[in-house]
């Protein structure tokens, strides 16, 4: 009963409405769900403990959904799980099948979102207790895993570990985080800017920084010559059809089970789920070829396990009280602006709040399909916009996203500086930024891993030894590395 | 960081800091080199064939967004000091900015778009300034 009475009509408007401003936050490229979330957090003070979180998890969904929309669309990730929806969505695009692959998208985010929620709900503390039991050596090789899944993604696999290691370098700038057991001292910082880098660089300042300002400076050189033809992109070219579906039951079922498990791992979330399913189905497939070429299943993979990580990335957070992503990060300080402490003892204590986050995910998953399923055309209408009004736009919602970020740092707003003038030097030497950009946003947990290790085994050995998912975990690397030269061996024969 | 076997380190917590850094380092050292290696000959008749950057870009536009985005940086905070907790640095920085970055992308200027491109740098930092700064009390440069 005491359920009932916080479903009200509040509740549900809540859920709603988060889940339609988190699509737009989404929908536009450098808004993330993390900054929806961020944004609308303050509003909770007055909300109370469900009906703030009723909010805050539409804008989770509704964040995480829309980033699909300029992924597919501009071949600029809403989100960073949205990277690998660009790799076909945007092909498709190109084919005149953008509103086909909105609503593919929009499909396995529901279907995603939906089997992500029922693991949540159903196998939450027994999926908490398997990953409580990984210890740091296995964290370690998850990383390191993910990474050599992300390599092997790239079209060279050695460039994308020199990208992949380039981004763990560059994220060790800064303090060894002496909250996680580190020495708190500073390296690889000049002296003059040790006051702004002891930190290191901010994350979502690099990310709006590469995918945001890097575009913009490779489409102003080319002249912004594009503009009309983006004008005439037939969003409504190919009919979508359910059929689209068929054969894709397994993938379906697999990316929404690799979101929802990499969201479960602390740490390991975002944009590493999208590529990891989309390369587990690239591996697959039959035609491995026709990925990156607008193939239809690419984009089921990415979505549905960048939906799945929203139920996942929930569970370290409500069992461990460790985010399992940067968005989930924020909703701690919801927690504490209500005076609850996230952990262990959480779902236990408040059965009624548990009950109250998993309906509004559902509704939330629900809402977000109904809206962009028949909003799609006028929310795609940020494409239709020209370049010369909708670029100056974007250039001045990175900077208040990376200046807002922290709270008004100014030194975030050069961070986006530096970084997208990288990101387009790494276009010009085709560095791969995927990779980098895992390696930067797992680099320090997958330091505090190594180092303890080492610091309490004394010996390298351990990392092969120490348990029998450390081994599996290395066969599984094996096997990641070996496809990739596999497939690189295969495509040298067919050129020569 | 001291190995007493090939396997088996001591790790000494005053310089741990520097241990995963220079493991990575050198990695990255070695993959360059391979890299290196193996395409080589590529990078070569690429540095020996190609046109140098920035040849063959549009310079005016390129050039102009970076130009413009440094001024824009700069002027904020200060235009904010004169300013302090208003936001107004943000909001009457970013009005001229878009309205020169909307000049400057433009394909065919003429009276009709000149004032798309003004309406478009009046509107969108007036509304941004006002939800964000106004609404939500966010802090704005």
């Amino acid at each position: 009963m005491e359920l009932l009475s916080i479903l009200s009509p509040l509740f549900f408007g809540l859920v709603a409405a988060g889940t339609v401003v988190g699509i737009i936050f989404g929908a536009i490229p450098g808004m993330t769900a993390t900054m929806a979330v961020a944004v609308c957090l303050p509003l909770t003070y007055s909300l109370g403990l469900e009906n703030g979180l009723a909010l805050l998890l539409g804008l989770y969904v509704g964040g995480i959904s829309g980033g699909l929309v300029p992924a597919i669309l501009l071949n600029i990730p809403g989100t960073p799980s949205s990277i690998t929806t660009t790799l076909d969505g945007y092909p498709m695009t190109q084919n005149g099948e953008g509103e086909r692959a909105l609503k593919i998208g929009i499909t396995s985010s529901l279907v995603g979102g939906l089997i992500s929620l029922a693991a949540l709900y159903l196998f939450a503390p027994a999926l908490a207790d398997f990953a409580i039991k990984f210890s740091y050596i296995e964290k370690f090789l998850i990383i390191f895993f993910a990474l050599t899944v992300m390599a092997a993604l790239s079209s060279s696999l050695l460039i994308g570990i020199f990208s992949g290691f380039l981004g763990i370098f560059i994220s060790l700038i800064g303090a060894y985080d002496i909250s996680r057991g580190g020495n708190g001292e500073l390296r690889l910082v000049p002296e003059f800017l040790e006051y702004y880098l002891e930190s290191g660089f901010s994350l979502l300042p690099v990310l709006i920084g590469l995918f945001g300002l890097a575009t913009i400076l490779i489409d102003a050189e080319h002249g912004m010559k594009d503009a009309k033809e983006l004008s005439k992109i037939k969003i409504g070219g190919a009919p979508f059809k359910l059929s689209v579906f068929k054969g894709q039951i397994i993938n379906l079922i697999r990316s929404s089970s690799i979101g929802t498990f990499v969201g479960i791992l602390p740490g390991v979330g975002g944009s590493a789920a999208s590529i990891l399913a989309y390369s587990q189905e690239k591996n697959f497939s039959r035609n491995p070829d026709k990925f990156g070429k607008g193939a239809p299943e690419g984009v089921i993979a990415s979505e549905s396990a960048n939906n799945g990580l929203t139920g996942g990335a929930l569970v370290p957070l409500l069992s461990l009280g460790i985010p399992g992503d940067s968005t989930t990060a924020i909703l701690i300080g919801a927690f504490t602006l209500q005076g609850i402490q996230v952990g262990p003892l959480f779902i236990g204590n408040n059965p009624i709040t548990w009950d109250a986050m998993i309906i509004a995910m559902l509704v939330a998953n629900i809402v977000m399909f109904l809206v962009m399923v028949f909003a799609i055309r006028h929310l795609a209408k940020v494409v239709t916009v020209p370049k010369n009004i909708l670029f100056p736009i974007i250039l001045m919602m990175c900077v208040v996203g990376a200046y807002t970020i922290n709270y008004g740092v100014m030194f975030d707003v050069w961070t986006l500086l530096i970084f997208g003038l990288f990101g387009y030097l790494a276009h010009k030497i085709r560095l791969e930024i995927a990779p980098f950009i895992i390696g930067f946003i797992l680099g320090p947990s997958a330091e505090i891993y190594f180092v303890k290790s080492l610091e309490s085994f004394g010996t390298f050995s351990i990392f092969f030894t120490k348990s029998w998912i450390a081994v599996l975990l290395w066969v599984l690397i094996a096997v990641s590395i070996a496809f990739s030269i596999s497939v690189a061996r295969k495509k040298k024969r067919i050129v020569d | 960081m001291s190995f007493d076997s090939p396997f088996h380190v001591t790790v000494d917590f005053s310089s741990s800091h520097l241990i995963f850094p220079t493991i990575i380092a050198v990695i990255l050292g070695v993959l360059f080199i391979s890299i290196l290696i193996t395409r080589g000959s590529t990078i070569l008749a690429t540095v020996t064939n190609g046109t140098w950057w920035p040849a063959g870009i549009d310079h005016a536009r390129f050039f102009g967004t970076l130009a413009l985005t440094v001024i824009y940086f700069l002027a904020m905070p200060s235009v904010g000091d004169i300013f302090p907790n208003t936001g107004l640095g943000f909001y009457l920085c970013s009005i001229p900015y878009l309205f020169a970055l909307s000049t400057l992308f433009l394909r065919e200027r003429n009276r009709r778009t000149l004032m798309i491109a003004g309406a478009n740098a009046l509107i969108a930092p007036s509304v941004v300034w006002y939800i964000l700064s106004e609404l939500f009390n966010i802090s704005l440069p």
